[in-house]
């Protein structure tokens, strides 16, 4: 088993800083995921965790050995990658063989380990087939089972289901995480999808080129994300975004803008007189409230577009010009062109610094 | 399906008539005279039936030349590829692009060189007096070296001439090939702990088993058309040391004795050989 700690690691493609000063420390058994936009770089951290890429700066160990120099297969890690990557020319017990017989494990070892892996992931029936000749479930469950046998010390995700139809995307995911689970192996995972990085991660590493955004639990990340960026990228449907100005009446901080006004405890916030901030406030957080004109912490408009998701629908109006998004129950939505008011709590509500993104929420309260 | 129009027969008739008289006309002609005892010495000739053949088993000189050709192909062909494998592998594993490019053009030199301007630059740096890959050895240990008069050494320096022409050609293609191939497998291979020399002898090459095949069937074929660089180099010699089958009957056809229908008759045995030989292997590799 084993911690991986990365320490000022930066890598740089001629005068291009893809990775700038990285510093992350990964528990022994914990399940950590690399989430960002595509070309934030989490997949060139992975990669160079592997050995796959060089470090051009800074230092990773695993545990407790610097790995900067070892080859990726000196390293302890096992990869699965997005297009899977299987030897198109082997059968799938080849493919799972190929790793153990390069270690020089004996013949007898390799099958009992290969039918105990074919077993857990239910490929028996497949291993004398050839990649091609198998679906893209199956395939990455080879690739898992690739990744398995060799009882790596860390396991290395690259957007492992990207590849997938939605349905066995979630059939997967539910697979990886029973996985860890079980085995308890040191994870990274890379991926672009939100959903997936809440549900599997124990800790969530939010990139944004090729620097850290915030780390925290999927809970801490949702709930008080650190910046403006965090806050649009978690959660969906995306949170609603406005523009306000602070003002004090002397017991609370009033926040104005376009059509809204919104009222907020000062111990909450660390704000300045006048400034220009965003608020922040997720459609899911938004309830019904009776009509009523100009009534504080609320947000009126006419129905726009009511989107069917199911349960719920997502009921969007125009406030101030901006567009707002609001998840009512289902059985209770508007219908288009009606007027609709929403309130929402004050511990809902985000407020970022207009200029640099950041949280305003203060320190103490964020506890 | 059947075409409303005669437009693919019109296209089609003129390069079939001119194929037809520039190849089928000689073949059948070729397997004709074969069977009679032409020369060119005399106008007529009369039908002998299979004596050419017959003879052609009893002549010392065509199972010569028979060995000589086998060896010739097996040597062309098994070193064209392994010196293309390495170089490939070697420009792909250690070149930075540029310099995958400049070595493509230089590798590429050779096999755009005429063959016999090739086989002519090759037969004087083989000088043994004034040769500049003998020089080194009269150098030092002041005997000359005449690697293209000795029968040990002739086929296989003609042979080293082919393998410089063709197998930096096909260095480039395996290089070419590798660049085609998704990164991925490679590195899965990699991080299992495969050495290098693993990853292309158990990844990469499997992996271009099938262009590598063709690769050496284009080979063999190429192999059997080395007339020009023989005849060049060694005309046979030393003795019959480097005569192949199309050396041997072109000789006894037009050199030495115009015997035309015995010559005719290598030929045609020479095309049924090679019909039936490439034919099985074609078959067998097959996946």
């Amino acid at each position: 088993m084993a911690h991986i700690v990365c320490s000022h690691v930066d890598k740089a493609y001629g005068a291009v800083n893809v990775i700038k000063d990285f510093n992350l420390e990964i528990d022994d058994h914990e399940f950590v995921v690399f989430l960002g936009p595509s070309g934030c770089g989490k997949s060139t951290l992975l990669r160079m965790i592997a050995g796959l890429e060089d470090i051009s700066g800074g230092e990773v160990s695993i545990a407790g050995r610097t790995v900067n120099d070892l080859e990726p297969r000196d390293r302890g890690v096992a990869m699965v990658f997005q297009n899977y990557a299987l030897y198109p020319h082997m059968t799938i017990y080849d493919n799972i063989a190929f790793g153990l017989k390069r270690m020089k494990v004996d013949k007898a070892e390799i099958d009992s380990r290969i039918k105990t892996v074919a077993a857990t992931l239910g490929l028996e029936p497949y291993l004398s087939r050839k990649p091609t000749e198998l679906s893209g479930g199956q395939q990455q469950r080879v690739a898992i089972a690739r990744a398995m046998i060799k009882t790596p010390r860390v396991f290395l995700f690259d957007e492992p289901l990207s590849n997938l139809d939605a349905k066995l995307r979630n059939h997967m995911r539910v697979e990886i995480a029973r996985l860890h689970q079980n085995l308890k192996t040191t994870t990274i995972y890379v991926t672009h999808d939100q959903l997936e990085a809440m549900t599997l991660a124990d800790r969530i590493v939010l990139m944004k080129g090729g620097a850290i955004e915030q780390v925290g639990t999927p809970a801490e990340i949702y709930e008080r994300p650190r910046t403006l960026f965090v806050a649009g990228f978690i959660g969906t449907p995306n949170m609603n975004i406005l523009d306000v100005t602070a003002r004090s009446d002397g017991q609370d901080w009033l926040l104005e803008g376009d059509g809204l006004r919104f009222r907020v405890d000062r111990n909450r916030f660390a704000l300045k007189e006048g400034h220009a901030y965003t608020l922040g406030v997720r459609p899911s957080s938004l309830s019904a409230a009776p009509l009523q004109d100009n009534r504080e912490n609320t947000l009126a408009g006419i129905t726009d577009l009511v989107e069917f998701h199911g349960d719920s629908a997502l009921v969007s109006f125009l406030v101030g010009g901006k567009e707002i998004g609001a998840l009512v129950p289902a059985s209770s939505r508007p219908k288009t062109g009606a007027p609709v008011a929403f309130s929402t709590s004050v511990e809902s509500l985000h407020l970022f610094d207009r200029s640099t993104g950041l949280s305003m929420l203060r320190m103490e309260s964020q506890a | 399906m059947k075409s409303r129009t005669s437009l693919p027969a019109v296209f089609l008739a003129p390069p079939l008539a001119i194929l037809a008289v520039l190849a089928f006309v000689p073949t059948a002609y070729a397997i004709y005279i074969s069977f009679r005892d032409r020369e060119l010495s005399r106008p007529d000739g009369s039908f002998v039936g299979l004596q050419n053949y017959l003879d052609l088993f009893s002549d010392r000189r065509f199972i010569n030349a028979v060995g000589v050709s086998l060896t010739w192909e097996v040597l062309t062909v098994t070193l064209t590829l392994l010196v293309a494998i390495a170089l490939g592998i070697l420009l792909f594993e250690f070149a930075s692009s540029r310099m995958r490019g400049v070595m493509t053009l230089l590798f590429l030199v050779p096999v755009i060189l005429p063959r016999v301007s090739a086989a002519f630059v090759w037969k004087f740096a083989f000088h043994p007096l004034y040769g500049i890959v003998t020089y080194p050895y009269k150098a030092i240990t002041g005997q000359p070296l005449d690697l293209l008069s000795s029968p040990a050494t002739a086929l296989m320096t003609v042979a080293l001439v082919d393998v410089w022409q063709w197998g930096l050609f096909f260095a480039v293609i395996v290089l070419k090939l590798l660049e085609t191939l998704p990164p991925q497998p490679f590195e899965a291979a990699r991080l299992d702990h495969a050495r290098p020399w693993e990853v292309y002898a158990y990844v990469a090459l499997p992996m271009l088993k099938a262009p590598l095949i063709s690769l050496a069937f284009i080979k063999m074929i190429e192999s059997l058309r080395a007339f020009d660089l023989i005849y060049v180099m060694t005309r046979g010699g030393p003795g019959i040391a480097t005569e192949t089958l199309d050396m041997y009957a072109f000789s006894q056809g037009f050199i030495e004795s115009g015997r035309i229908s015995y010559a005719s008759g290598m030929a045609v045995l020479m095309m049924l050989a090679t019909t039936v030989i490439f034919t099985v292997i074609w078959k067998r590799v097959k996946p």
